[in-house]
């Protein structure tokens, strides 16, 4: 294991197109929590009633526990960036053909299989960190009270990561099966900006709401919308956290599917 | 002296292609073992299959005794298959840390150390997208080399390599050979072969037309090449000993073709100073590879 992690390592370590995109998700993140809650500021800071009604109604979701949950939705609407890198990783590895390399160096398939797996674990440890950070950054910013329940909602830190975890594992499976980066990176952004949100809205007005079980959708429903945005419609907000138990574990089984998918046809195919 | 590889009935298809038919053959320890034959005659998917990368669809191999291929024993193989493999945004000593990470073969100094080897060593920072084609094959050498493995897998290993580097790759292999390594290496250059080979396989469209020696293979057939003053009278006199002459009007010399092993050059030197010619030239020719491989694989 440790071996496979320092491999994967010298892989990464100089390849520019991973730093880049980690620096644009570390802008990115901060950046689009920061947009919310200046939207949030504006709205609640104003002189007039309206506004004060407002800030008593929806609370302030930036502040320790809630803002763990704010973050966690906000950032997840990101996963789409670091997916870039682990297409790009995967479908490296099929251009350079070094898909064969590694394992006439000495590899087993499996053991390939296991080096991807652990890229995406440590892009997804990355972002769960960031996200950390921000929550963390913005909870204290937004400190009202001298006690307060800094870990409240702090499950949010593992759904968060399970979700990207999960996501990103969709975008690997994208890339390996499709092998060419232009082709792997426009087939999952379609997908997972365009077609899937599309699918689960159509669904959910006429389906009963069969889009939950869309793959990316699985995940994504274990950080629901927000409880400030929540409060527009209750009943569906409270349906939503009721729901998050049941998509943990959809999430897990449909990401164990993935990876298992992945060690059998690389076990199978020829590698050319 | 033992077995290194032994491929026993191997059967690959490509749809409805079938790119090896029935294929078998033995390595021994020690050899240079040419694998020869003309493009898709398959011995790329011969070397993919021995190498765990492409799948047979019927048939064994044994390395060592052990059938098929486990990562400890690849790891153990230095390889170099169809194009040189690497990533391309990094420098050469970088991709050597690699496949020393997943082979375990080697030092950090002997990174340096194969890089020296091929001429690589100045530019070991420069990154494998900067490298010309002959460098990237340097490159894939060194990667082979690394650790120095008892066994190398060669799949063409002079392509894009200039007329200094092809010379400076046939010495190496020598060299290994020398020192008793087990090579196995495809190739369409058949001089090289000839040249360092001890055993070659010959493959024509997936099937194996012959295996053995290089001698064996080479000399189906006793090849004598004389010269005397008067040619006419020699070409005369020749074909009182063989059937089959060739007459060599430039170098103005005789061949005479007899059935394997039967050539007795006394006997045909008295045979010929009894019928009044004094022979100027009398030698024992091995027919080169090029024209036996032509003869084999030619329908």
């Amino acid at each position: 294991m440790t071996a496979l992690v320092r491999t994967e390592w010298l892989k990464m370590r100089k390849y520019n197109a991973f730093w880049w995109i980690m620096g644009i998700t570390a802008l990115s993140y901060p950046g689009i929590n920061y947009i919310f809650y200046m939207v949030y500021d504006n709205l609640t800071n104003q002189p007039s009633r309206a506004s004060q009604f407002a800030k008593m109604a929806i609370g302030n979701p930036f502040t320790f526990p809630e803002v763990w949950h704010t973050v966690a939705y906000f950032s997840s609407w990101f996963v789409f960036i670091p997916a870039v890198v682990v297409i790009m990783f995967v479908t490296n590895e099929y251009t350079f053909k070094t898909h064969r390399q590694n394992i006439i160096d000495g590899w087993s398939r499996g053991q390939f299989v296991s080096s991807k797996f652990i890229d995406v674990l440590i892009v997804s440890f990355i972002i769960t960190i960031l996200y950390f950070a921000v929550s963390l950054v913005t909870g204290v910013s937004n400190q009202e009270r001298l006690i307060q329940n800094t870990w409240g909602q702090s499950k949010y830190i593992l759904l968060f990561a399970l979700q990207t975890f999960s996501q990103l594992s969709i975008a690997f499976l994208v890339g390996f099966l499709v092998r060419k980066a232009f082709l792997a990176l426009g087939i999952f952004l379609f997908y997972y900006i365009v077609f899937e949100p599309i699918v689960t809205g159509v669904l959910k007005v006429y389906g009963n709401d069969m889009g939950r079980f869309m793959p990316l959708e699985i995940s994504d429903r274990m950080t629901p919308v927000p409880g400030f945005l929540g409060k527009i419609d209750i009943v569906a907000y409270n349906k939503s956290l009721a729901a998050i138990d049941q998509h943990i574990i959809l999430t897990i089984i449909l990401t164990a599917c993935i990876w298992l998918l992945c060690y059998r046809i690389n076990a199978k195919r020829d590698l050319k | 002296m033992g077995t290194v590889l032994l491929a026993k009935n191997l059967f690959k298809s490509y749809g409805f292609v079938r790119a090896l038919n029935d294929v078998s053959f033995d390595v021994p320890e020690g050899s240079v073992f040419g694998i020869l034959g003309p493009n898709g005659s398959g011995k790329t998917t011969l070397l993919g299959i021995i190498m765990d990368v492409l799948r047979a669809n019927k048939g064994e191999f044994f390395w060592f005794g052990q059938s098929g291929t486990s990562p400890s024993l690849r790891r153990k193989i230095g390889s170099l298959l169809e194009t040189p493999n690497f990533y391309s945004y990094l420098s050469a000593t970088d991709n050597l840390r690699i496949t020393q990470a997943i082979s375990g073969r080697g030092t950090k100094n002997d990174i340096d150390e194969v890089l020296k080897k091929v001429k690589l060593f100045e530019r070991r920072w420069s990154a494998f997208k900067s490298y010309s084609l002959g460098m990237k094959q340097r490159l894939a050498i060194a990667a082979s080399l690394l650790g120095d493995p008892k066994v190398l897998v060669l799949d063409e290993p002079t392509n894009g390599l200039d007329p200094v580097g092809i010379a400076e790759i046939r010495n190496l292999i020598v060299e290994l050979r020398e020192k008793g390594h087990t090579i196995i290496m495809a190739s369409h250059l058949l001089d090289e072969v000839e040249k360092v080979c001890t055993h070659v396989a010959i493959l024509k469209t997936g099937n194996i037309i012959t295996t053995g020696s290089v001698d064996e293979i080479m000399m189906d057939e006793d090849v004598v090449e004389l010269s005397a003053a008067n040619i006419d009278a020699l070409s005369a006199v020749a074909k009182q000993l063989s059937k089959t002459i060739f007459f060599d009007e430039k170098a103005n010399t005789v061949q005479i073709i007899l059935p394997k092993g039967t050539a007795r050059l006394d006997e045909i030197n008295r045979f010929c100073f009894n019928n009044g010619i004094v022979l100027s030239q009398l030698v024992m020719r091995k027919k080169k590879l090029e024209a036996r491989f032509f003869e084999l694989t030619n329908d």
